[in-house]
């Protein structure tokens, strides 16, 4: 539906050069098929700036890298967490995806750890006990600021 | 493409396709499982609106011997005893993630024919059984990991043996979900396997007939002689014949079928009561519903819109519209103009004169596809609705209405349903998202 009635005389100049309006989802969400959000409940990641009630961006495309800020299962809970290796610098031996959830790469000898943002709270090391796997990786957070 | 010279010999300039069909396996439970990973491995069933009887079955629940259509007061008791997971139907949930599922593959398809909501065949004219398998491999992986969904791939020259392929892929672990039947070897082989009763396009009327004269097989079916097939199953069920032997004989679907139908006028005098536009909107939505059911098709999406005469600047303007998906694609009356009639509860605003309004179905499908996916939608309710609708279509003609429903009372649909069991909206609803500690 035009939103445009018709009239008369000259159309604006500066109209061929407006742009719509600036779109969230282009500019923050380049895969949408592989974008969900997600809802932080807790204080586990305060130190990192991410609050309860905060809303996640997050893009299941992305492999899961060391350092990245992730959205992880493990034993019947989404928790969000910083992934880290005991050893730096060494490749990311997890997938978010496939039916495998090996939680790590036993040739490499490297562990994962969730580590949180909140001295309150302990790293988590990942062994093959635990039921676990990255569901995804989070881009933003999206934050509410004013009181209404 | 290793098996293109051993059909289609009197038609040889007709184009071969190699068909991929992409099936999501156990969709409905494998999207709840996407949100919610605790319930890989374990028995899980998902239920018919209303909370009626069950539609998908985790491999878990189908290895306890659960079956389709088992009405869910039968098996409460596992559930109530931890044995078993239930889930009322949350379409929402399934509706978006195959909407994603299906923007991956048509991304990765020259041609996608969406079947139905949790299937679609990739046309891959023109490339070779290694590249689309390659391909496809690519598409699993991804749909995978980008929606959470798993999904199996079946590869031929027709659509009756890619869904015999379809079938290996997704039995046999060792496929790794991607199986191409592509040569006379191993047709005859996948037939032989293939009970006659699970063949696309064999019914349930028919399979048991032919079981009784021997036919227990595909490959037994394939070596009847053509007349054979054609006396007792007439040109169907040799269209079937041929497909199982890699002939390409399933009409493609209609390109020129229509996306799309809008059924929207300008009013002669502007309309200001409420009650009166709300007939003209459920005439439209009644036309559009009809124009539905004469070709054969359902839709999965009803808009509306209505609008102020713009021209007309001396009084005040005001234009609005939205879409609402239905829960399953639908050409029945009563509900697309129940559905049209919800929105324009929404929409609507007193105090305008209304010039113009229109009703818009979209997500067109063939209603055969729909079927099959939710067979039991309740069934009685849907067949009650086809026939009044039959009749309706009868009495009415195109421009004049006599028969109008007596439901276009609002509020009458989709309320007072059951779904006890419902899982939250993750990935529709702002306020119902995952819950990260």
């Amino acid at each position: 539906m035009a939103a445009e009635g018709i009239r008369a005389g000259f159309p604006s100049p500066a109209q061929d050069y407006m742009n719509p309006f600036i779109d969230l989802n282009k500019e923050l969400v380049p895969h949408p098929t592989a974008t969900f959000y997600g809802r932080v409940v807790g204080d586990s990641m305060i130190d990192a700036g991410v609050e309860e009630g905060d809303v996640l961006v997050i893009d299941k495309s992305i492999e899961a890298k060391e350092g990245d800020m992730a959205v992880c299962f493990i034993d019947g809970e989404f928790t969000l967490k910083f992934l880290s290796f005991s050893e730096p610098d060494g490749p990311v031996p997890v997938k978010s995806s496939g039916k495998v959830r090996k939680s790590y790469d036993i040739l490499s000898h490297k562990e994962l750890w969730l580590s949180p943002a909140n001295d309150k709270y302990p790293a988590i090391k990942v062994t093959e006990a635990n039921d676990f796997t990255v569901w995804g990786v989070v881009t933003y957070i999206i934050k509410k600021v004013s009181r209404k | 493409m290793g098996s293109r010279d051993l059909h289609n010999k009197e038609s040889v300039e007709k184009i071969i396709y190699m068909y991929a069909l992409a099936d999501c396996n156990n969709f409905f439970v494998s999207c709840e499982r996407a949100f919610q990973p605790n319930l890989e491995g374990v028995p899980v069933v998902v239920l018919s609106n209303n909370d009626g009887c069950i539609v998908a079955r985790s491999n878990e629940s189908k290895a306890m011997g659960i079956k389709m259509g088992t009405p869910f007061f039968q098996l409460k008791n596992l559930v109530d005893n931890g044995l078993l997971v239930v889930r009322s139907s949350n379409y929402s949930l399934y509706g978006d993630l195959s909407r994603r599922i299906m923007s991956i593959l048509a991304d990765a398809a020259p041609k996608l024919e969406i079947y139905s909501i949790d299937e679609a065949f990739m046309v891959m004219d023109g490339m070779d059984v290694e590249a689309i398998k390659a391909v496809s491999h690519e598409q699993v992986h991804k749909i995978r990991q980008w929606v959470g969904v798993p999904v199996s791939i079946g590869i031929a020259s027709s659509k009756t043996l890619a869904k015999v392929a379809n079938h290996f892929a997704k039995k046999h672990p060792g496929y790794k979900g991607v199986c191409a039947i592509d040569s006379e070897d191993k047709i005859a082989k996948a037939l032989a396997l293939t009970k006659i009763g699970d063949v696309w396009g064999i019914g349930w009327r028919s399979a048991p007939k032919l079981e009784a004269v021997g036919v227990l097989t595909a490959l037994d079916f394939v070596r009847r002689p053509r007349e054979w097939v054609n006396s007792r199953m007439g040109i169907q069920g040799v269209r079937t014949w041929e497909e199982l032997q890699g002939s390409d004989r399933v009409e493609h679907e209609n390109d020129e079928k229509r996306k799309s139908i809008c059924t929207s006028r300008s009013f002669a005098d502007m309309i200001t009561d409420p009650d009166e536009l709300m007939l003209r909107v459920s005439d439209f939505a009644a036309i559009c519903a009809k124009k539905l059911r004469s070709e054969g098709t359902v839709a999965g999406t009803v808009g509306l819109f209505i609008q102020t005469n713009r021209f007309r600047e001396d009084l005040s303007q005001y234009e609005s519209g939205t879409t609402i998906r239905l829960d399953v694609p639908s050409n029945s009356t009563q509900e697309i103009v129940s559905s049209a009639l919800r929105i324009f509860r929404t929409v609507f605003k007193q105090g305008y004169k209304y010039k113009r309004a229109g009703v818009i179905v979209t997500d067109i499908v063939d209603a055969d596809a729909v079927q099959g996916v939710l067979f039991d939608y309740d069934e009685s309710l849907r067949e009650r609705e086809n026939v009044i609708s039959c009749i309706m279509d009868k009495v009415n003609t195109a421009d004049k209405n006599f028969l109008r429903l007596a439901t276009q009372r609002p509020g009458h649909y989709s309320e007072g349903i059951r779904s006890q069991y419902k899982s939250r909206l993750y990935s529709t609803e702002w306020d119902e998202l995952i819950e990260v500690r």
